[in-house]
């Protein structure tokens, strides 16, 4: 009888799938955060591994904002904040295929370089609402729902991000 | 004024068409433009999304907590236990607690300083446990006889008038406009109006319309406490009212000569006896309309 109650979180299936939607973009939520890529994995994991240790009292449609929560309340304690990493896609030239020239793909490089520096130096805040909307690819109302904020401060942070990179890159 | 975040905008493609075309006028444009572009190429190690799965997986479930049904099941019969206690010590306590005895019936019951209570029929007593050894007070509507314990005052209100009294036996009777006490054993004090007087053993005084008249009486304990009524120069109206009372019964009266007053005892445990005394002293005929009807018609 009880288990007619059991929250559909503890099917496997179920389970699997939710991990397969929102493992990879809580960890890069964590990494944007630290900068350290073994310490965002090992929080989403705990976090995950908390929901499956108590899927029964989690309903699935809370599970996503029992995660974030999980992580981020186990991340408070983490001090150590390191530069985030990134790099471009592989396939990726970041030039013209047109415009071959030397001195173009030089500036590419160049540019590409002060992007990512200047990613770097944006403020914690800001660095993790842009990247959630850059390589995530998430839409604001999402970014605020997993932040807990509104969607004017998701467009605030972004909008606050852009001009700070224009700067940093003019420098 | 309301923030524009018009970067923001464009960077989620949102920007109006003349938005868009404005700020791909202004000089910052082709700039914001390369990040827009460079920034969308930018990704993240990939992880062993598997792996990680398979170790999660891994992990026991957490139990959950069944509570077995019988704890839940006495917890609500507990409360529920606990809260009728409660109801009943506060009704107990604080609501006045009532006593009848309905027409034809008498009652006898205790009060908290074992007081004994008698109440002819017809009566309501309304008595508080409340605080009772420091106010013993109760209100009468009818007829009771008192057997008070010893202790402080004890006082007995009615709608005509108030009796107080200490260790004693008596009798109030308090009907229409009429309140009639008795005094079998050791002082009774009567307030009726602005008169007030003492009885003792053996006196009885009646207030009938603010006329006052005193008698004794020989008696130990009033006469229906052994199943009669006495009557002393009473119209038939009022025995007929009593007989009623005690019966439980209807009588009507068709006859005009009964100005005679009634002294004596009719018995009220044997309708026909007190029927056929009736009857015979003025000089009425008792027919039995119905089991609950009576009438008296002239001979």
């Amino acid at each position: 009888m009880s288990n007619k109650n059991r929250s559909t979180t503890c099917d496997e299936i179920i389970f699997s799938s939710f991990f397969k939607n929102h493992f990879k973009s809580l960890r890069n939520y964590l990494y944007y955060k630290f900068g350290d890529r073994d310490q965002a994995e090992d929080l989403a994991q705990d976090a995950f591994i908390k929901l499956w240790q108590n899927c029964a009292s989690v309903p699935i449609e809370k599970a996503k904002s029992y995660v974030y929560t999980i992580a981020n309340n186990s991340s408070l304690n983490q001090i150590a904040h390191q530069k985030v990493v990134l790099r471009y896609a592989k396939n990726f030239g970041g030039s013209d295929k047109t415009n071959e020239n030397p001195e173009y793909i030089l500036e590419e490089k160049q540019f590409q370089s002060n992007l990512l520096k200047a990613i770097e130096e944006l403020n914690e805040k800001q660095r993790v609402t842009f990247l959630m909307h850059r390589i995530d690819g998430k839409k604001y109302s999402e970014i605020a729902i997993e932040l807990e904020i509104s969607v004017k401060t998701v467009e605030k942070r972004i909008h606050l991000a852009l001009l700070t990179l224009r700067k940093q890159i003019d420098l | 004024m309301k923030k524009n975040y018009i970067l923001a905008k464009w960077l989620n493609n949102e920007l109006s068409d003349m938005e868009l075309a404005e700020f791909q006028a202004s000089p910052d444009f082709e700039k914001y433009n390369k990040i827009k572009k460079h920034s969308s190429h930018l990704e993240v190690d990939e992880i062993d999304e598997n792996k990680i799965l398979g170790k999660i997986l891994q992990h026991k479930k957490a139990t959950p907590k069944i509570i077995p049904m019988y704890r839940k099941w006495i917890v609500r019969v507990a409360a529920i236990f606990i809260l009728g206690l409660s109801i009943t010590f506060v009704m107990k306590n604080f609501v006045p607690q009532t006593q009848t005895a309905e027409f034809g019936k008498t009652t006898t019951f205790s009060l908290p300083d074992n007081s004994e209570v008698v109440l002819n029929s017809g009566s309501e007593i309304e008595y508080k446990k409340w605080k009772w050894n420091a106010n013993r007070e109760i209100e009468l509507e009818g007829e009771a006889y008192f057997k008070v314990a010893k202790g402080s005052r004890f006082e007995v209100k009615t709608n005509l008038g108030t009796v107080a009294v200490l260790g004693t036996q008596f009798n109030v009777k308090a009907r229409k406009n009429r309140l009639d006490i008795t005094c079998y054993e050791g002082r009774v004090k009567v307030n009726y109006e602005d008169t007030q007087l003492i009885l003792t053993q053996g006196q009885n005084v009646i207030f009938e319309n603010g006329i006052q008249t005193n008698t004794s009486i020989n008696a130990l304990k009033p006469e229906w406490i052994d199943h009669q009524i006495a009557f002393n120069k009473e119209n038939i109206s009022n025995l007929l009212d009593e007989v009623q009372r005690q019966y439980n019964i209807i009588i009507e009266l068709h006859s005009k000569d009964t100005n005679a007053l009634f002294t004596g005892k009719l018995p009220t445990n044997n309708l026909d006896v007190a029927l056929q005394i009736i009857g015979t002293t003025y000089n009425l005929e008792v027919k039995k309309a119905a089991k609950n009807k009576i009438i008296f018609e002239q001979k």
